[in-house]
């Protein structure tokens, strides 16, 4: 009896730990944010708002209904009740939670070294670091080793300074390996005087320094009153090798520091002009000094920063947020006025009320994004890789013959999203659902699916033949880039249907921009499967109406930023907003 | 570094101070001497100083006198750089870069050549940069090891010699152990070439093809090439030494290709003596279309036996980029057949690529001619790649004839055993005895 219950226990545990639906509900109330924001079954519905509170009681119904369920679903076709989009921060660890099951891995003890010497409290003299090092098992790194567990160990300058003097008097000199390491030392713990010293020790010693020590001391300089020697050893780094992003973003944070604005900013125009994308950091200084100077020059660069931001898609964290919305506020005579907030989906910000910019791309876009897709994934380098150039043009002639399509169907994929259920009856589903209204539909195969078999019936393919169009690629052909095709020729009214988040095809585009156009089109055409039970249930996961981007309009901004506590995938989008209002 | 600094003092010690004591009179000289000797001097006292202070006052370290240390010697070093800095090419300050990063515990090689050099600066990137001199850093290392070793197994040789002459004795004993009877000569290398050279003639006309499409040189950087001509070169030498060897093809190979200047500066001389017909031509010119397979990790159809009259097509390719479906797309232009090695059959894969490298195609290939069983070809499968043979595989696959005649035997075997059931396994009995006593 007492084992039951063990068991009984363990399995509710397992459970729990399974499907977080199942959880208590405090930890639902971390999540309000989410669900507020994408509820919507379908995007023909329209927009409505549904407080978390109603969400919770819907899951705790659901609950009830699945408990039959629960046992039998396996790994992949187990669907996360809640609806969430595909393309939210944090949706693909949600995901990764939901199907692996990963079990804690907080257990990792640390692994303990062979030799774990801990660095003296107190400077010692040359022969108790002698000492130390005849009982170190590899003398020839004794040194370096210290050093570096000084800098983990937080030390004080002096014991480092007393283990330099050591090798200084044993050797008449110092590697300058150990000088590197412990110019770290110093970095570390802001020592600016000797900062100087190794600096000029360095400057004196060596002609030229190599990366990590340029790296060191432009940072410790640039915070320094001896900001512009950061600025002459950037000068040397240009030379011998191109300069980093962390290299300039140090050097305009000194120039920012001594309020040399106008420096700053030919730096900061300099750097993007090498393609580095700043560090967040970096912009981040600038708004702060924003704060307190009023300065022109400086409000127009401020703008382009955010300009910057908005052209290459990058969101800021939540600290640059935070400076963001404090600068704005501190423009005298503007009255801004900032919020925190998540958007519906109707694209219609709650806290100004104005609507976001649409999802869809311009015409002009539109166009550039079917050329590139055409020339760089389905022809790519070679068109047989893929298919073949009687296939391509085959489905061509398919396609150009047919009037546009507004659904395209990734028959594969869908067919394959329940195992329990036939292949053949979930896509029968899914073009029934999608039949009914009256939607002309386009289903991609591969000619494996004629084949008689029990995956594949006649019967529901024939069905299917009534109400959709199909196009059957051979077998060894990827049938992704002609949904893509597809998609794209029949016009920016059609969407597709796939649970395939189409990275690799992502990959294969030549250019940074057309790979952002491409995923903007992606997030708002791709309607993904998000429940499905057989032959009674089917949900789709809502198209975003609104494009997750810097935006502005006469009187408000609207920038979306990343949580602190959310990890963000490269192809997902934040779902947090600051909205910025003039008031 | 160390060296270098004891050099300097050495440099700035002796040849001042004895020139100073040779030629005191000179005046210039002994104008120029002061600072020297000072130099000099704070290097000598330095460490004395502090043996001295530490022991009486511990608290009272000298913590800055590193510092004086490393400032002394610097004029000195000044006077010898300003005269390099005057060419301050960009191969200069490479140079510098690479020394630098040495310096600071980078793994970098020590010496690089001028080529070398260029190559690094055409290096796109950082990673890229730090890529390339690892690789050579390893070289490097891999080639000093090589020649200790060497210098090693010399000595060891002239110690034998030594030993040879000291013991008189022991050396005619050996004189009469050469000058046994013996109806051979010694066997030379020399000689066993000339079979494989007989074998690789007679495969020239009468053996069974096999193509290596040289096709994707655009597709591999210099390295892929390099490496991919490395493995050919040990296809050829498998090949050679096979018992039955493959009519070895080498299509599409263009005299002015990169790839065919690798051959000749790997082969030598030896290029024009290969048992190999290299050819500009495509595969499916020389051959008939339908008896052609494409051998491609990404083909949809498995292998299922060795045919003697096919003739296999090797992609010469390195894809360290994983490239997938180059070949195949290759096979489907030239509308060829293709196929891929049953290595899920037959192995439980772990981990890696399917796609092999092409020596152990070679081996893999050569095995399944000679023997035709897939057990004993897929063990020069890389081991780390798999967890070991799946064992159903003996009863599934009837195609593999060796496997039938084992099958066979053993079938046999246990019908002779069944006439005297406990002949073969009286341990066993007596095991149940003893079991019984106890009991």
């Amino acid at each position: 009896m007492v084992f039951f219950l063990q068991t009984s226990n363990w399995m509710l545990q397992t459970l729990l730990k399974k499907y977080p639906i199942f959880c208590p509900v405090p930890r639902l109330q971390q999540l309000p944010a989410i669900f507020g924001c994408f509820i919507f079954t379908t995007p023909y519905q329209s927009a409505k708002a549904v407080d978390p509170k109603a969400i919770r009681k819907g899951t705790v119904m659901l609950r009830s209904k699945d408990e039959d369920m629960k046992k039998s679903r396996t790994g992949r076709d187990n669907f996360s009740p809640r609806p969430f989009n595909l393309f939210a921060a944090g949706a693909s660890k949600r995901r990764g939670e939901v199907l692996h099951d990963t079990p804690d891995d907080t257990e990792h003890p640390a692994i303990s070294r062979k030799q774990r010497l801990c660095s003296p409290e107190k400077p010692l003299s040359a022969e108790e670091w002698e000492k130390l090092k005849g009982a170190f098992g590899s003398p020839n790194q004794f040194e370096v080793y210290m050093l570096n567990q000084m800098i983990s160990d937080n030390t004080p300058i002096d014991v480092a300074k007393s283990l330099l003097a050591a090798v200084a008097s044993r050797d008449g000199d110092i590697p300058y390996r150990l000088l590197v390491i412990y110019l770290a030392l110093c970095v570390s713990q802001e020592q600016t005087e000797e900062i100087y010293d190794v600096h000029d020790i360095m400057k004196a010693r060596f002609k030229t320094l190599e990366t990590s020590a340029y790296t060191l001391l432009i940072k410790g300089l640039s915070s320094s009153q001896r900001w512009r020697d950061a600025l002459s050893l950037l000068e040397e780094v240009k030379k011998v090798i191109g300069p980093s992003k962390g290299h300039y973003g140090d050097c305009i944070r000194g120039a920012l520091i001594n309020q040399e604005i106008n420096l700053a900013c030919e730096l900061f125009h300099e750097m993007l002009a090498k393609d580095l994308m700043p560090n967040l950091g970096t912009m981040q200084v600038f708004f702060d000094t924003g704060k307190s100077v009023k300065n022109d020059q400086l409000k127009t660069e401020l703008i382009h920063i955010l300009s910057y931001l908005r052209d290459n898609q990058v969101y800021p964290g939540e600290a640059l947020m935070q400076s963001i919305k404090q600068w704005f506020e501190s423009i005298p005579g503007e009255n801004w006025k900032g919020n925190l907030t998540t958007l519906k989906n109707s694209g219609q910000c709650p806290s100004c009320n104005e609507y976001l910019e649409s999802i869809n791309l311009s015409p002009e876009e539109y166009s550039i994004l079917k050329e590139k897709i055409i020339k760089d994934v389905i022809q790519g380098t070679d068109t047989f890789i893929k298919t073949t150039p009687q296939e391509l043009e085959e489905f061509k002639v398919f396609v150009h013959k047919r009037p546009p399509f507004d659904i395209v169907i990734d028959g594969l994929n869908v067919a394959g999203i329940c195992r329990k259920s036939n292949p053949s009856q979930t896509l029968l589903d899914v073009v029934e659902h999608l039949a009914q209204r009256n939607l002309r539909l386009l289903v991609l195969g591969r000619k494996h699916m004629l084949s008689r078999s029990h995956r594949w019936h006649r019967d529901n393919l024939a069905a299917m033949q009534k109400k959709a169009d199909f196009f059957f690629t051979e077998n060894v052909s990827e049938d992704d880039p002609f949904l893509l095709y597809a998609t794209l020729h029949s016009g920016s009214h059609c969407r597709f249907v796939t649970r395939d988040l189409l990275r690799d095809h992502k990959a294969c585009l030549s250019d940074a921009l057309t790979r952002r156009l491409f995923f903007k089109w992606q997030r708002g055409h791709q309607i993904v499967l998000s429940s499905y039970k057989p032959r009674k249930k089917i949900t789709f996961e809502p198209v975003l109406r609104y494009d997750t981007i810097v935006q502005t309009s006469d009187n408000t901004w609207h920038i979306p930023y990343d949580d602190n506590i959310l990890e963000r995938s490269s192809y997902e989008v934040p779902t947090k907003w600051l909205c910025l209002q003039k008031k | 570094m160390n060296i270098f600094n004891v050099g300097l003092l050495t440099v700035v010690r002796r040849p001042v101070l004895q020139l100073a004591a040779q030629n005191g009179k000179k005046g210039v000289l002994l104008l120029k001497m002061p600072c020297k000797v000072v130099a000099c001097r704070t290097l000598a006292l330095s460490p004395w100083l502090n043996k001295d202070t530490s022991p009486h006052a511990t608290e009272k370290l000298d913590l800055d006198g590193w510092k004086h240390v490393m400032r002394s010697p610097l004029q000195e070093e000044e006077s010898e750089r300003t005269l390099e800095t005057e060419e301050d090419s960009q191969l200069a300050a490479t140079r510098d870069l690479v020394e630098m990063w040495r310096l600071s515990g980078k793994i970098v090689p020590e010496n690089i050549k001028e080529e070398e050099l260029k190559i690094l600066m055409e290096c796109p990137s950082k990673s890229s940069k730090k890529k390339y001199l690892k690789f050579l850093a390893l070289k490097e290392i891999a080639k000093k090891t090589d020649k200790e070793k060497n210098e090693r197994k010399k000595k060891a040789k002239n110690e034998q010699k030594l030993k040879e002459k000291e013991d008189p004795d022991d050396d005619l004993e050996n004189q009469h152990g050469k000058l046994k009877n013996t109806f051979l000569m010694k066997f030379w290398s020399r000689s066993e070439d000339g079979v494989y050279n007989w074998r690789g003639a007679q495969s020239m006309i009468f053996g069974q093809p096999l193509v290596y499409d040289m096709a994707y040189e655009n597709y591999m950087s210099l390295r892929e090439m390099q490496n991919a001509v490395k493995q050919l070169m040990e296809c050829e030498g498998l090949n050679r030494r096979a018992m039955e060897p493959f009519h070895l093809h080498y299509c599409n190979l263009n005299a002015d290709d990169p790839y065919h200047k690798e051959f000749i500066k790997r082969y030598g001389e030896a290029w024009d003596k290969l048992f190999v017909t290299v050819t500009e031509k495509d595969h499916v010119e020389i051959f008939p279309r339908d008896q052609l397979v494409y051998l491609t990790a990404d083909s949809p159809n498995v292998m299922k036996m060795f045919e003697h009259d096919k003739i296999y097509i090797v992609g010469s390719l390195v894809d360290k980029s994983i490239q997938t479906g180059l070949s195949l797309a290759r096979a489907k232009r030239l509308n060829l057949a293709t196929a891929r090695l049953p290595l899920d059959r037959y192995l439980q894969w772990e981990e890696g690529a399917k796609n092999l490298t092409l020596d152990q195609m070679m081996r893999i290939l050569l095995t399944l001619k000679d023997t035709g069983s897939w057990k004993e070809a897929l063990q020069f499968v890389p081991k780390r790649k798999h967890a070991g043979f799946v064992e159903t595989s003996y009863s599934k696959h009837p195609f593999d004839t060796r496997m039938m005649k084992t099958k066979i035997r053993d079938v046999m075997a246990s019908q002779e055993n069944t006439g005297k059931p406990f002949a073969r396994n009286p341990p066993r009995q007596q095991m149940q005895k003893w079991w019984e006593e106890i009991s």
